[in-house]
Protein backbone atom coordinates (compact mmCIF):
# COMPACT_ATOMS: atom_id res chain seq x y z
CA UNK A 1 0.00 0.00 0.00
CA UNK A 2 1.29 3.41 -1.05
CA UNK A 3 1.11 6.08 1.60
CA UNK A 4 -1.29 8.30 -0.13
CA UNK A 5 -3.54 4.82 0.05
CA UNK A 6 -2.76 4.59 3.66
CA UNK A 7 -3.45 8.05 4.77
CA UNK A 8 -7.09 7.83 2.74
CA UNK A 9 -7.56 4.68 5.04
CA UNK A 10 -6.54 6.82 7.70
CA UNK A 11 -9.24 9.39 6.69
CA UNK A 12 -12.22 7.08 6.00
CA UNK A 13 -11.74 5.47 9.13
CA UNK A 14 -11.49 8.78 11.06
CA UNK A 15 -15.16 10.09 9.30
CA UNK A 16 -17.05 6.93 10.24
CA UNK A 17 -15.47 6.66 13.66
CA UNK A 18 -13.47 10.06 14.86
CA UNK A 19 -11.98 7.51 18.01
CA UNK A 20 -9.99 6.20 14.80
CA UNK A 21 -8.45 10.02 14.32
CA UNK A 22 -5.62 9.46 16.40
CA UNK A 23 -3.45 7.78 13.80
CA UNK A 24 -4.27 11.44 11.43
CA UNK A 25 -2.67 13.27 15.17
CA UNK A 26 -0.13 11.14 15.78
CA UNK A 27 1.20 11.43 12.04
CA UNK A 28 0.97 15.42 11.63
CA UNK A 29 1.39 16.57 15.39
CA UNK A 30 4.92 17.19 14.81
CA UNK A 31 4.37 19.09 11.51
CA UNK A 32 2.08 20.97 12.24
CA UNK A 33 3.25 21.72 15.94
CA UNK A 34 6.79 23.09 13.85
CA UNK A 35 4.71 25.15 11.65
CA UNK A 36 2.67 26.67 14.18
CA UNK A 37 5.87 27.23 16.32
CA UNK A 38 7.77 29.73 13.25
CA UNK A 39 4.74 31.88 13.45
CA UNK A 40 4.10 31.66 17.33
CA UNK A 41 7.36 31.61 19.03
CA UNK A 42 6.28 30.48 22.22
CA UNK A 43 6.06 26.21 22.86
CA UNK A 44 2.96 26.53 25.17
CA UNK A 45 1.09 28.95 23.22
CA UNK A 46 2.66 26.70 19.98
CA UNK A 47 0.77 23.41 21.65
CA UNK A 48 -2.25 25.27 22.23
CA UNK A 49 -2.54 26.65 18.92
CA UNK A 50 -1.50 22.86 17.75
CA UNK A 51 -4.61 21.38 20.16
CA UNK A 52 -7.01 23.67 18.90
CA UNK A 53 -6.08 23.16 14.71
CA UNK A 54 -6.68 19.68 14.86
CA UNK A 55 -10.03 20.12 17.48
CA UNK A 56 -10.96 22.09 14.12
CA UNK A 57 -9.73 19.24 11.57
CA UNK A 58 -11.66 16.81 13.79
CA UNK A 59 -15.06 18.98 13.66
CA UNK A 60 -14.30 19.68 9.91
CA UNK A 61 -13.54 16.58 8.92
CA UNK A 62 -16.74 15.32 7.49
CA UNK A 63 -16.29 18.57 4.85
CA UNK A 64 -12.66 17.53 3.69
CA UNK A 65 -12.60 15.90 0.25
CA UNK A 66 -9.35 14.52 -0.67
CA UNK A 67 -8.74 15.56 -4.37
CA UNK A 68 -5.39 13.58 -4.74
CA UNK A 69 -3.71 16.29 -2.47
CA UNK A 70 -2.09 16.04 0.96
CA UNK A 71 -4.04 15.86 3.94
CA UNK A 72 -0.99 18.28 5.53
CA UNK A 73 -1.76 20.93 3.54
CA UNK A 74 -5.62 20.93 4.50
CA UNK A 75 -4.27 21.00 8.04
CA UNK A 76 -1.54 23.95 7.12
CA UNK A 77 -4.65 25.65 6.33
CA UNK A 78 -6.36 25.34 9.38
CA UNK A 79 -3.27 25.88 11.09
CA UNK A 80 -2.96 29.26 9.86
CA UNK A 81 -6.24 30.61 10.26
CA UNK A 82 -5.82 29.67 14.15
CA UNK A 83 -2.61 31.74 13.90
CA UNK A 84 -4.06 34.70 12.38
CA UNK A 85 -6.84 34.52 15.01
CA UNK A 86 -3.73 34.56 17.62
CA UNK A 87 -2.42 37.75 15.39
CA UNK A 88 -5.80 39.64 15.13
CA UNK A 89 -4.90 41.94 17.61
CA UNK A 90 -1.05 42.41 17.56
CA UNK A 91 0.29 45.41 15.61
CA UNK A 92 3.72 43.70 14.83
CA UNK A 93 4.91 40.32 14.38
CA UNK A 94 8.34 39.21 15.03
CA UNK A 95 9.38 35.74 12.57
CA UNK A 96 12.83 34.38 13.88
CA UNK A 97 14.69 32.54 11.07
CA UNK A 98 17.66 30.53 10.76
CA UNK A 99 19.70 30.59 7.86
CA UNK A 100 19.36 27.08 7.08
CA UNK A 101 15.31 27.99 6.72
CA UNK A 102 15.75 30.87 4.36
CA UNK A 103 18.96 28.98 2.13
CA UNK A 104 16.34 28.30 -1.00
CA UNK A 105 15.18 31.63 -1.08
CA UNK A 106 18.28 33.32 -0.76
CA UNK A 107 19.74 31.05 -3.36
CA UNK A 108 17.00 32.02 -5.50
CA UNK A 109 17.67 35.80 -4.84
CA UNK A 110 21.67 34.90 -5.49
CA UNK A 111 22.85 36.12 -1.79
CA UNK A 112 25.57 35.15 0.09
CA UNK A 113 24.98 33.67 3.20
CA UNK A 114 26.43 36.16 5.42
CA UNK A 115 24.90 38.70 8.28
CA UNK A 116 24.91 41.49 5.95
CA UNK A 117 23.21 39.88 2.91
CA UNK A 118 20.37 38.60 5.49
CA UNK A 119 19.91 41.98 7.13
CA UNK A 120 18.92 42.85 3.70
CA UNK A 121 16.79 39.90 2.73
CA UNK A 122 14.97 40.38 6.37
CA UNK A 123 14.24 44.17 5.88
CA UNK A 124 12.89 43.54 1.99
CA UNK A 125 11.23 40.95 3.55
CA UNK A 126 8.93 42.83 5.91
CA UNK A 127 8.33 45.59 3.45
CA UNK A 128 6.21 42.57 1.44
CA UNK A 129 2.75 42.67 2.54
CA UNK A 130 1.11 40.13 4.77
CA UNK A 131 -0.23 38.25 1.42
CA UNK A 132 2.95 38.05 -0.18
CA UNK A 133 5.14 37.32 2.96
CA UNK A 134 2.75 34.93 3.71
CA UNK A 135 3.71 32.80 0.23
CA UNK A 136 7.15 33.48 0.98
CA UNK A 137 7.08 31.86 4.08
CA UNK A 138 4.69 29.06 3.23
CA UNK A 139 6.86 27.91 0.11
CA UNK A 140 10.32 28.96 1.59
CA UNK A 141 10.50 28.45 5.41
CA UNK A 142 7.42 25.75 5.42
CA UNK A 143 8.86 23.97 2.24
CA UNK A 144 5.67 23.55 0.79
CA UNK A 145 5.14 22.48 -2.85
CA UNK A 146 2.70 24.61 -5.34
CA UNK A 147 0.05 22.22 -5.07
CA UNK A 148 0.16 22.32 -1.48
CA UNK A 149 0.29 25.86 -1.42
CA UNK A 150 -2.46 26.28 -3.44
CA UNK A 151 -4.44 24.58 -1.41
CA UNK A 152 -3.92 26.29 1.73
CA UNK A 153 -4.38 29.48 0.19
CA UNK A 154 -7.51 28.08 -1.54
CA UNK A 155 -6.14 28.92 -5.66
CA UNK A 156 -5.33 26.79 -7.78
CA UNK A 157 -1.48 25.07 -8.60
CA UNK A 158 -0.59 27.85 -11.28
CA UNK A 159 -1.87 30.60 -9.65
CA UNK A 160 0.20 29.87 -6.71
CA UNK A 161 3.04 29.40 -9.08
CA UNK A 162 2.88 32.79 -10.67
CA UNK A 163 1.72 34.79 -7.78
CA UNK A 164 5.15 32.81 -6.27
CA UNK A 165 7.13 34.38 -8.98
CA UNK A 166 5.84 37.27 -8.40
CA UNK A 167 6.54 38.04 -5.35
CA UNK A 168 9.95 36.79 -6.08
CA UNK A 169 10.30 39.86 -8.99
CA UNK A 170 9.10 41.96 -6.29
CA UNK A 171 11.88 40.89 -3.47
CA UNK A 172 14.36 40.95 -6.43
CA UNK A 173 13.69 44.61 -7.18
CA UNK A 174 14.29 45.30 -3.36
CA UNK A 175 17.16 43.93 -3.37
CA UNK A 176 18.62 44.67 -6.30
CA UNK A 177 20.13 48.64 -6.23
CA UNK A 178 18.41 50.20 -8.96
CA UNK A 179 21.18 52.13 -11.49
CA UNK B 1 -0.56 43.77 11.56
CA UNK B 2 3.47 44.27 10.42
CA UNK B 3 5.79 41.21 9.96
CA UNK B 4 9.35 41.82 11.01
CA UNK B 5 12.22 38.94 10.12
CA UNK B 6 15.03 38.17 12.11
CA UNK B 7 17.53 36.02 10.44
CA UNK B 8 20.06 34.72 12.22
CA UNK B 9 22.74 31.44 11.88
CA UNK B 10 21.01 29.36 14.30
CA UNK B 11 17.34 31.03 14.24
CA UNK B 12 15.39 29.91 17.02
CA UNK B 13 16.02 26.79 19.23
CA UNK B 14 14.28 24.28 17.47
CA UNK B 15 12.45 21.27 19.78
CA UNK B 16 13.34 17.63 19.79
CA UNK B 17 10.81 15.21 18.80
CA UNK B 18 10.75 14.42 22.48
CA UNK B 19 10.26 17.48 23.76
CA UNK B 20 7.05 18.15 20.95
CA UNK B 21 5.93 14.54 21.64
CA UNK B 22 5.62 15.82 25.46
CA UNK B 23 2.39 17.99 24.43
CA UNK B 24 0.69 15.22 21.81
CA UNK B 25 -2.53 14.26 23.85
CA UNK B 26 -4.70 12.67 21.79
CA UNK B 27 -7.11 11.64 24.88
CA UNK B 28 -7.56 15.40 25.53
CA UNK B 29 -8.32 15.68 21.93
CA UNK B 30 -10.99 13.21 21.86
CA UNK B 31 -12.36 14.73 24.56
CA UNK B 32 -11.87 18.60 24.08
CA UNK B 33 -14.17 16.97 20.80
CA UNK B 34 -16.57 14.96 22.30
CA UNK B 35 -17.67 18.17 24.34
CA UNK B 36 -18.01 20.15 21.17
CA UNK B 37 -20.32 18.33 19.39
CA UNK B 38 -22.01 16.53 22.29
CA UNK B 39 -25.61 18.34 22.98
CA UNK B 40 -26.48 19.22 26.44
CA UNK B 41 -26.94 16.92 28.90
CA UNK B 42 -30.12 18.01 30.19
CA UNK B 43 -33.53 19.41 27.91
CA UNK B 44 -33.63 22.98 28.18
CA UNK B 45 -36.84 22.99 30.10
CA UNK B 46 -35.64 20.64 32.90
CA UNK B 47 -33.32 23.83 33.85
CA UNK B 48 -35.14 26.09 36.37
CA UNK B 49 -33.47 29.23 34.82
CA UNK B 50 -34.01 28.29 30.86
CA UNK B 51 -37.95 27.20 32.08
CA UNK B 52 -38.20 30.49 33.43
CA UNK B 53 -36.74 32.14 30.32
CA UNK B 54 -38.67 29.92 27.77
CA UNK B 55 -42.26 30.34 29.87
CA UNK B 56 -41.44 34.38 29.51
CA UNK B 57 -40.86 34.67 26.06
CA UNK B 58 -44.41 32.30 25.59
CA UNK B 59 -45.97 34.78 27.79
CA UNK B 60 -44.40 37.74 25.63
CA UNK B 61 -45.82 36.30 22.68
CA UNK B 62 -48.94 35.35 23.98
CA UNK B 63 -49.70 38.82 25.31
CA UNK B 64 -48.72 40.33 21.69
CA UNK B 65 -50.79 38.28 20.21
CA UNK B 66 -53.76 38.74 22.23
CA UNK B 67 -53.17 42.79 21.97
CA UNK B 68 -52.96 42.56 18.20
CA UNK B 69 -56.48 40.42 18.10
CA UNK B 70 -58.26 43.30 19.98
CA UNK B 71 -61.07 45.09 17.78
CA UNK B 72 -59.97 48.59 17.06
CA UNK B 73 -61.51 50.87 19.60
CA UNK B 74 -64.45 53.10 18.00
CA UNK B 75 -63.93 56.66 17.61
CA UNK B 76 -66.05 58.86 20.17
CA UNK B 77 -68.92 60.27 18.30
CA UNK B 78 -69.40 63.87 18.43
CA UNK B 79 -70.63 65.02 21.92
CA UNK B 80 -74.16 67.10 21.45
CA UNK B 81 -73.91 69.10 24.95
CA UNK B 82 -70.68 70.25 24.15
CA UNK B 83 -69.81 73.54 25.60
CA UNK B 84 -70.56 75.93 23.34
CA UNK B 85 -67.81 78.89 23.25
CA UNK B 86 -69.24 82.21 24.11
CA UNK B 87 -69.97 84.63 20.36
CA UNK B 88 -69.00 87.53 20.90
CA UNK B 89 -71.60 90.24 19.73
Amino acid sequence: MTPGEEEHQMIMAAKAEPARFAPLYELYFGDIYRFLLRRALDPDLTADLTQQSFLKAMLGLARYEPRGLPFRAWLYRIALNEVRMHWRKKKEVLIDLSYREVQGLSEEMGLEMDEQEMQRLARAMGGLDAEKARLIELRYMDGLSFAELGQVLGIGEEAAKMRTHRVLGRLREQLVPRR
Amino acid sequence: MKRRYRITPEGRQQPTDAEIARYRDPKRLLYNYTRAVQRPQKPLYRDPKAFLFLLLIVLLAYLISEEQRKPDAPAPAPAENAPRTPSGG
